[in-house]
């Protein structure tokens, strides 16, 4: 075993690292530290990968790890540093988009910044990064069960905040009728 | 229309996000054909996951900072470098993976400050009697003929003197990951400096594959954060248990026949 397969890998899984970041930290100057001390770490580490498991929950992994280390340090050195640069999450002038679709995709970035740092991490690996309950269990080292548990709320509350409701068409009648 | 609530919201949202079996899968897709409240259901967890994603895309769009790209390529080009040139520090097998993780971490910063280290080792065998053989002590070069006998005889927790001045203990033998016979040891100079080291036999040679030099008192023994550095390389080329005396003695009598 090498270090090879992450080397090859890395820098076509920066924008992936990037935005998993900046969805932690809110902030892109911030995130962009953090990527870079991830793949640092990963380098270093590289010979842990092991061939035949996927890339970017390992990735993943090393990257919160550091930044839940990040947040010790800023805890006991003291609250110095604003990263409430808030809504961060929505694109930076996202160009020719309709101007409504902008806006509900806004609103939904918007919602998805407004949660939990628990629930956002476990939505931003299952629904956006497409990563199995088992592999985000094993990034967030917990349980399958809290896995499920963060992520139905998670998807509550963004429902709720971005007037989700996902009602299928129908009149009361074939309701009554079924 | 009740038979939907024989589903979870658990298991629809498993069903969402295609975390089911396949009969399970079947079964509440067929429950959907004539259900619109379990559609309902369904599809507020559908919508949450596309909503999310597309939400969160145009991020992914967002051009890589140069300077990051910059940075990490360097790394990685780094790495490759390291990895094609095997090391002289690090000289052994890979590790196995649970104790790379911890031990490398460490080893990184440490590599640079036993480089420098060599340096001022260097500086100490040439302090010695300076003589050269092809069996003798390398290390960056120089060769002291008087350790390299030391580490061929004095035991672990023994203890003698140098030709030209300072003290040899032999602290532990070991085997590395390649089955290679090292001895940790520290040397004292006649000065004030304690080396705290490795040496493995490289076919007859004496490979110095670790030093630490740390200010010591006049009585010798290197202070804690040397050995700290010391565990932390040890770790990381994994080690074996120090030898039972009787291992390290026929060890040693095999290098004395061997010459």
């Amino acid at each position: 075993m090498t270090g090879k397969h992450v080397e090859d890998q890395l820098v076509a899984f920066l924008p992936n690292l990037r935005r998993f970041a900046v969805s932690l930290c809110r902030s892109r100057d911030h995130a962009d530290d953090l990527v870079q001390a991830a793949c640092e770490r990963a380098l270093a580490s590289a010979l842990t990968f092991q061939e035949g498991t996927r890339f970017d929950a390992w990735m993943f992994r090393i990257l919160r790890n550091l930044w839940i280390d990040d947040g010790r340090r800023r805890r006991t050195a003291g609250p110095q540093e604003d990263i409430d640069a808030h809504h961060e999450l929505a694109a930076r002038g996202s160009g020719e988009a309709e101007a409504e679709t902008r806006l509900t995709l806004k609103s939904v970035a918007a919602a998805i910044d407004d949660l939990s740092e628990e629930q956002r991490e476990v939505l931003l690996l299952v629904c956006v990064e497409e990563l199995a309950y088992k592999e985000a269990a094993e990034v967030l080292d917990v349980p399958i069960g809290t896995v499920m548990s963060r992520l139905a709320r998670a998807r509550r509350n963004l429902a709720e905040a971005t007037g989700i409701t996902a009602t299928p068409e129908r009149s009361a009648v074939a309701k009554g009728t079924g | 229309m009740m038979s939907g609530e024989q589903f979870s919201d658990d298991m629809l949202m498993r069903f969402a996000d295609g975390e089911l079996a396949d009969e399970e899968m079947a079964a509440i897709e067929q429950a959907m054909e004539t259900d619109d409240d379990l559609v309902a259901r369904v599809a507020l967890f559908i919508e949450t996951r596309a909503q999310a994603k597309a939400s969160l895309a145009p991020l992914l769009a967002e051009p890589v900072p140069e300077k990051l790209v910059a940075a990490v390529e360097g790394m990685i080009a780094a790495s490759r470098a390291e990895r094609e040139t095997p090391s002289s520090v690090v000289p052994f097998a890979a590790p196995k993976p649970a104790a790379r993780a911890s031990a490398r971490h460490w080893t990184l910063p440490l590599a640079a400050s036993i480089a420098a280290v060599l340096g001022g080792l260097a500086g100490y065998w040439v302090a010695g009697d300076g003589g050269s053989g092809p069996a003798g002590l390398a290390v960056a070069g120089i060769v002291n003929p008087s350790v390299g006998d030391a580490l061929r005889n004095v035991p672990a927790g023994g203890e003698v003197a140098l030709a030209g001045g300072g003290r040899f203990r032999a602290i532990a033998s070991f085997r590395d990951e390649a089955e290679n016979f090292c001895r940790e040891f520290e040397l004292d100079s006649a000065g004030s400096t304690t080396v705290v080291a490795v040496a493995c036999d490289a076919a007859g040679e004496w490979r110095v594959s670790f030093a630490v030099s740390a200010p010591g008192d006049a009585g010798g023994y290197a202070p804690a954060s040397s050995t700290e550095a010391l565990d932390a390389y040890l770790t990381a080329i994994e080690a074996g248990e120090p030898l039972s005396s009787d291992a390290e003695a026929e060890a040693l009598e095999g290098l004395r026949k061997a010459r």
